[in-house]
């Protein structure tokens, strides 16, 4: 079974209307994101009705049957019907954007300080929305079938360095992950290279590792739709170079 | 169970005929369930003139507001039984109604419509009850028909919460296999 073993109990109970108190609580927080939780609930309901059918037996006395279809005689009403449903809820989305509209011109008008948190609000929000496409374009990169993957070995029996280049050319998204690199001598930076089809080899970053060798370089400015024969890391002078001016450390066909 | 519902409205048809104000729908949904309706507010109240009148309040409630009940997310007699329960133990513990039972999408195998298959259904969980120890009946009658918590129960049994509770968990599962032919 796959519902999680430390809910199993409370599921039982929660089934019965005999959980309470915290557990109830972390419960139902749970169920709402877990539906193999989810549907062991259902079945343990459908178990407790069960539990419910043993009680069966008695029958009401006939005046149960007379009292209530005098009531709802009494209750005679139009049909309830899907139709006129429907259109109320088409309406209720304009009603409640009207209604917002109203409230946001009334706090706007109240007072300053509520626009200015208003602006702050838009700023957080603009920001978390920058955040949120920088992080769908990093899984992009990462994950996109169109993705070139291409690992960086070293060029001389070094230490073991590595690096993993995720290239998309269409996007010009790019992200090196490096480990196991040398620490530099002052004054130098790793820049990361990439190697056209045809010509000269574009600056994609430079970086330097941390004290256990890893380095990153995540969505270098680059050009969009440069076709990558290969990625390579040299060593540079801080600031880095436009070109290469030194043998490439590292370096990886694009293939 | 195919038999009967050819010849027999659905539950679904008779609630949307009780939807568009149908009285003789009302009838026949009340001839079909009331029995169980007043059997589990008799057994929760133990009293004939309160389970009388619950059974007149969920029969009602489902005439003011049949939209209440969702035929896509389950059958109809699991949520009269679970409508019925909860509002006894609001009744018992004389507590305001609680919000309504909001999700009870049951599935559900024996036809209620059908007399023998429910008389043969109950037969058979009345057995699997009777050879459960005690112990573990009374724990799960406790939480269902009394309303009590686990801590309830453990406070009244004297038995450890964690006891109660693993007793609940394994009856329940136990009575699931009471219907699996």
């Amino acid at each position: 079974m796959s519902v999680h073993e430390q809910f199993a109990e409370d599921l039982a109970l929660y089934a019965l209307g005999a959980l309470a108190g915290p557990e109830k609580e972390a419960l139902e927080q749970h169920l709402e994101v877990c539906s193999p939780c989810q549907s062991e609930l259902r079945q343990l309901q459908s178990d407790a009705t069960l539990l419910a059918l043993s009680a069966t037996g008695p029958v009401p006395p006939p005046r149960s049957r007379e009292r209530l279809l005098r009531a709802i005689a009494r209750e005679r009403r139009a049909p309830v019907t899907v139709p006129k449903r429907s259109v109320w809820w088409l309406l209720a989305p304009y009603a409640v954007s009207a209604g917002l509209i109203v409230v946001a011109g009334f706090l706007w008008n109240q007072s300053r300080s509520l626009n200015r948190t208003l602006a702050n609000l838009r700023e957080r929000h603009s920001a978390m929305e920058k955040q949120l496409r920088v992080a769908q374009d990093l899984v992009n990169t990462l994950t996109s079938p169109e993705s070139k993957q291409i690992t960086l070995a070293p060029v001389k029996a070094l230490p073991q360095p590595q690096g993993k280049a995720y290239y998309l050319s269409s996007s010009g998204h790019l992200i090196l992950l490096a480990n196991n690199l040398a620490p530099l001598p002052p004054g130098k930076v790793y820049e990361l290279w990439l190697i056209p089809s045809t010509g000269s080899p574009i600056p994609a970053g430079l970086f330097q590792p941390d004290s256990r060798g890893t380095a990153t370089v995540v969505n270098p400015p680059l050009p969009v739709g440069v076709e990558a024969k290969a990625f390579a890391i040299t060593i540079e002078p801080t600031g880095g170079s436009p070109a290469p001016t030194s043998q490439p450390i590292m370096l990886g066909a694009a293939g | 169970m195919m038999a009967d519902t050819t010849a027999v409205p659905s539950d679904a048809g008779l609630v949307s005929a009780i939807a568009s104000g149908d009285e003789s729908a009302m009838g026949q949904l009340y001839d079909r369930y009331s029995a169980v309706v007043y059997s589990i507010a008799l057994r929760v109240l133990g009293d004939v003139g309160m389970a009388e009148d619950l059974l007149q309040e969920v029969f009602m409630q489902l005439w003011r507001n049949p939209m209440a009940f969702d035929s896509s997310r389950g059958a109809l007699a699991p949520w009269l039984v679970a409508v019925t329960r909860h509002r006894a133990i609001d009744w018992l513990r004389k507590r305001r109604p609680e919000t309504p039972v909001a999700d009870v999408a049951l599935s559900f195998e024996p036809d209620l419509a059908s007399k023998t298959e429910f008389a043969r259904s109950v037969g058979k969980i009345r057995a699997m009850l009777d050879r459960m120890p005690p112990t573990q009946r009374d724990v799960l009658e406790m939480a269902y028909f009394e309303g009590l918590t686990h801590s309830e129960i453990a406070a009244r049994t004297g038995q450890p919460l964690g006891t109660v509770k693993t007793r609940i968990r394994s009856g329940l599962l136990t009575l699931r296999t009471a219907l699996t032919p």
